[in-house]
């Protein structure tokens, strides 16, 4: 039996019209006018235990909606939803045992609290005994050096430190599922490769399902081997890490500030480009916010130094910027069909 | 001027958004002052006239207290006091204004907004609901002016607390003490001729008095002349003008840490 | 998961730790208690004063006010020391940070008030007490077992009507964006809770008993010691009334907790 079981799972909420300007805001406090949103609309997908999955997908995605209904905070609209063989919404106390949640940007341990008390009350609330706690704190400390932290208050570590304790803090009780949600976020490289290194041991070791929810692609290209995308409440893509990163590890893209910039100017772009290049150059380009030029290379096919020379000598930039591809570029690429 | 206007204006939107609030803070006085007419309807119980003041004279004391109770109440405490705890008092010592002015005016914003929504709607209960009528004099027509000072005033109080903040983290410990102090001395909770006359001479002579019991009896009674309500603003305006030295100064020495032990 | 006696455990650990971690701001500590002490008494200073000027008050003694006084000040104490965190609500709900509420294998409203402990509201809880040993003492109230029994579960059921009330009022935050009007109202009700509530009558009175029963935070159970002959049969309501209201208040969290989901999606 799978440890997530889902099934043409849905959740629509019920959102409030709402009015412009004053008197609209009033009439809204009277109004039944609510449409319905459908955050996730019928997905289905399994995972068994000891898999490491990554589930992506834009902002507005239905990604922690999916989150939520997996961890009993929200009840589904339609569809089953089973971890572990229970509905979790139902079973709120009881499926928090088995469960280990992070979040990126904010702590659970305690704040004003030396960092062993945190582990200590955690072993009294998730009742485990003195052998696991002492094995598993062992482990930590093997790991990433945990003792070293145990009398420093939660509130005086680097953010570097503090995901390192929430993490291992998640493991303390062997929890069967742990949802990582964005764990390297705004870390530096150094930490993000130890952090990362971290999680992958704990998944060893202990062969606890973990789910992943991250906006850096290189957490999940190092970690899962397989990947989930989710847009508009519906599944992209359900399948092997490899072969997205195939397709989209090598693309960057190149963000320009382009002077006298006119309706014309992606037109003339992709002329230039047509030109250069010959016609299957797969380079896309879009007028993102404020003057900026979204060019979205696939290296495998271009080079990103000839393009920008391209660019360069043709129009006048005055800002440029280059970026790994973005979890919005992946996901149109794959929803206008890029995975054929 | 026209700098700190426009902070006045920009906090006044902000206040418009929270409609919700004001709804439940005239709620929240209409209670008070019914609580507040039975509870002294039951104490002149026992007589006509307590210390020289009538029923109607006490209750228009409290009542109108409790309508201009959240006109007095800057908050400029926890904001700067806040302010500082979070270090963001950096930037305003780079811009071009005088801190102790942009809180004033910043505080006038809510000022403003608590007279329309909150302040007026009481005033106006009092008179349709409790029939209480006010006869015309020099002392009403004075009021406003009295009540400028008395803002100003309260104002220095609370500017103190929250620049207690440079020494202290508890701004809750000392800004309750603060309230205490003036609610009790100032007259708002009980008009000071009921407390005993060694204390009264005491507490005429502090600044207290000056945020509440100064204005309220202007109102209270309104029918006297100049010999009595000139002191009562000229001393008004001494305290004005005392704590805003004292405040100023105490600003410089605190700032004074700020600068040396980078904050 | 849980059972009653490993939640009372865990929570003393918790808060043994907490305590241990706040008494290092000694300075804070103490201007906070001082504060506390002074406006705890504020209110029974003005009554105090206003004593000198009439002999009672809708018939009742200076002593017999102080007593009321001193039940109060206790009864609120736990609702203080306690339950302190809830304040917090509307800023956990609108920043999303209460999530982190939902996924530990324990009683929501438990974890979310274990987190704060308010130290000095004890200082008002002693206070209290001494007043009230002191008032008993003035007005010649002996103190059998029984007496002492009953003390005991009237303040209890005092105390929840109290923590009832204001963790309502903080409930608002799940359903309302501008939360603090509503808590700030609740808030200032409790001033009045050691009013003698035979001053009101009509519309007054009835809310005071039946709708937001501040009555019975202190005057309602007092008269029991005070003036036991007196009593309306409304008095032996007190305990039952803490619970049931308790009770009450359980089901809006319930209710808020259910519909909260969170920001972002």
């Amino acid at each position: 039996m799978s440890l997530i079981h889902i099934e043409n799972l849905g959740k629509h909420f019920k959102v409030l019209n709402r009015r412009e300007g004053l008197g609209g805001a009033v009439r809204d406090l009277f109004s039944g006018d609510y449409r319905t949103v459908k955050a996730v609309d019928r997905i289905s997908f399994d995972i068994e235990p000891g898999e490491m999955v990554g589930y992506i997908g834009p902002n507005g995605a239905g990604k922690s909606t999916t989150i939520k209904m997996m961890t009993g905070i929200l009840k589904p609209s339609d569809g089953t939803i089973q971890v572990n063989g229970l509905a979790p919404y139902e079973n709120r106390i009881r499926q928090a045992q088995i469960m280990g949640v992070v979040f990126g940007q904010r702590t659970q341990l305690w704040w004003d609290l030396p960092v062993i008390e945190s582990f200590k009350i955690l072993k009294e609330i998730y009742k485990v005994d003195q052998k696991t706690f002492d094995d598993h704190m062992g482990m930590f400390n093997e790991l990433v050096g945990l003792k070293a932290l145990y009398t420093q208050q939660v509130r005086t570590l680097s953010l570097g430190q503090r995901m390192l304790c929430d993490i291992t803090a998640s493991f303390l009780h062997n929890p069967q599922v742990v949802f990582l949600d964005e764990p390297t976020i705004g870390l530096d490289i150094s930490i993000k490769a130890k952090i990362r290194s971290v999680i992958q041991e704990l998944n060893r070791k202990r062969k606890t399902t973990i789910i992943l929810t991250t906006h850096d692609l290189g957490d999940v290209e190092a970690l899962c081997k397989r990947i989930i995308i989710i847009d508009k409440g519906k599944i992209l893509y359900d399948g092997n890490v490899k072969q997205v990163n195939a397709l989209f590890g090598a693309y960057r893209t190149l963000k320009l500030q382009i002077d006298d910039f006119t309706e014309s100017t992606l037109e003339e772009l992709h002329g230039k480009f047509d030109e250069h290049f010959g016609t299957g150059h797969g380079i896309t380009i879009a007028e993102v916010e404020e003057n900026w030029t979204d060019v979205t290379i696939d290296q495998a096919r271009t080079h990103l130094s000839d393009v920008l020379s391209l660019v360069m000598t043709n129009f006048s930039v005055y800002d440029v910027r280059i970026v790994e591809i973005s979890m919005e570029t992946v996901v149109r690429q794959i929803y206008d069909g890029a995975l054929g | 001027m026209k700098r700190y206007l426009a902070l006045t204006r920009g906090n006044f939107q902000v206040w418009l958004a929270y409609r919700f609030g004001f709804f439940f803070t005239i709620i929240g006085n209409v209670i008070y002052l019914g609580v507040a007419y039975y509870l002294w309807s039951s104490i002149y119980q026992h007589a006509n006239v307590i210390h020289g003041m009538t029923f109607n004279e006490t209750f228009i004391y409290i009542a109108l207290g409790s309508a201009i109770f959240i006109l007095l109440k800057t908050y400029a405490d926890w904001i700067i006091g806040n302010e500082i705890r979070e270090g963001i008092i950096a930037v305003y010592l780079t811009k071009p204004l005088d801190f102790q002015l942009y809180a004033l005016f910043s505080s006038l914003g809510g000022i403003l907004m608590n007279l329309a929504a909150i302040s007026i709607p009481t005033i106006l209960i009092l008179t349709l609901v409790f029939k209480i009528q006010v006869t015309m004099g020099l002392g009403l027509i004075l009021f406003p002016f009295s009540l400028m000072l008395a803002f100003l005033i309260s104002f220095c109080f609370d500017y103190f607390v929250g620049l207690s903040a440079f020494y202290t983290e508890s701004i809750w410990g000392i800004s309750i003490t603060k309230e205490i102090i003036i609610t009790v001395f100032s007259g708002a909770l009980l008009p000071l001729q009921f407390f005993p006359d060694a204390v009264q001479k005491i507490l005429l002579a502090l600044p207290f008095q000056a945020i509440y019991h100064t204005p309220l009896m202007m109102v209270t009674r309104p029918n006297q002349g100049w010999e009595t309500f000139g002191p009562m603003l000229a001393v008004q305006a001494f305290w004005v003008l005392a704590l805003f030295i004292l405040t100023r100064l105490f600003y410089n020495q605190a700032i004074k840490i700020l600068r040396i032990s980078g904050g | 998961m849980h059972s009653m006696g490993e939640y009372l455990r865990l929570y003393f650990i918790i808060e043994a730790q907490y305590i241990k971690a706040r008494m290092q701001y000694r300075a804070d500590f103490i201007i906070s208690s001082i504060g506390m002490f002074f406006s705890s008494l504020a209110t029974l200073a003005i009554f105090w004063v206003l004593f000198d000027s009439i002999p009672d008050l809708a018939g009742w003694t200076l002593m017999e006010m102080v007593f009321i006084y001193a039940f109060y000040m206790i009864a609120i104490s736990p609702m203080q020391i306690l339950f302190d965190h809830f304040w917090q609500l509307r800023f956990h709900v609108a920043e999303g940070t209460f999530l982190k509420y939902y996924f530990r294998p324990l009683n929501m409203m438990f974890y979310y008030m274990s987190e704060m402990f308010d130290l000095k509201g004890l200082t008002q809880f002693f206070v209290g007490i001494i007043l009230l040993i002191y008032a008993s003492v003035q007005l010649n109230l002996d103190w059998s077992l029984l007496r002492l029994g009953l003390l005991l579960i009237t303040l209890f059921s005092a105390a929840l009507v109290q923590i009832s009330i204001i963790v309502a009022a903080t409930c608002a935050a799940f359903w309302v964006i501008n939360a603090w009007p509503v808590l700030g109202l609740a808030w200032k009700l409790r001033e009045f809770s050691p009013y003698p509530m035979s001053i009101f009558d009509g519309a007054f009175r009835f809310v005071f008993t039946f709708v937001i029963p501040i009555g019975f935070v202190a005057f309602y159970p007092s008269q029991l010691f005070l003036r036991p002959e007196e009593i309306s049969p409304l008095i032996y309501f007190s305990p039952i009334i803490g619970i049931g209201m308790f009770a009450v208040t359980y089901w809006i969290w319930t209710k808020g907790v259910n519909s909260y989901t969170g920001t972002g999606s």
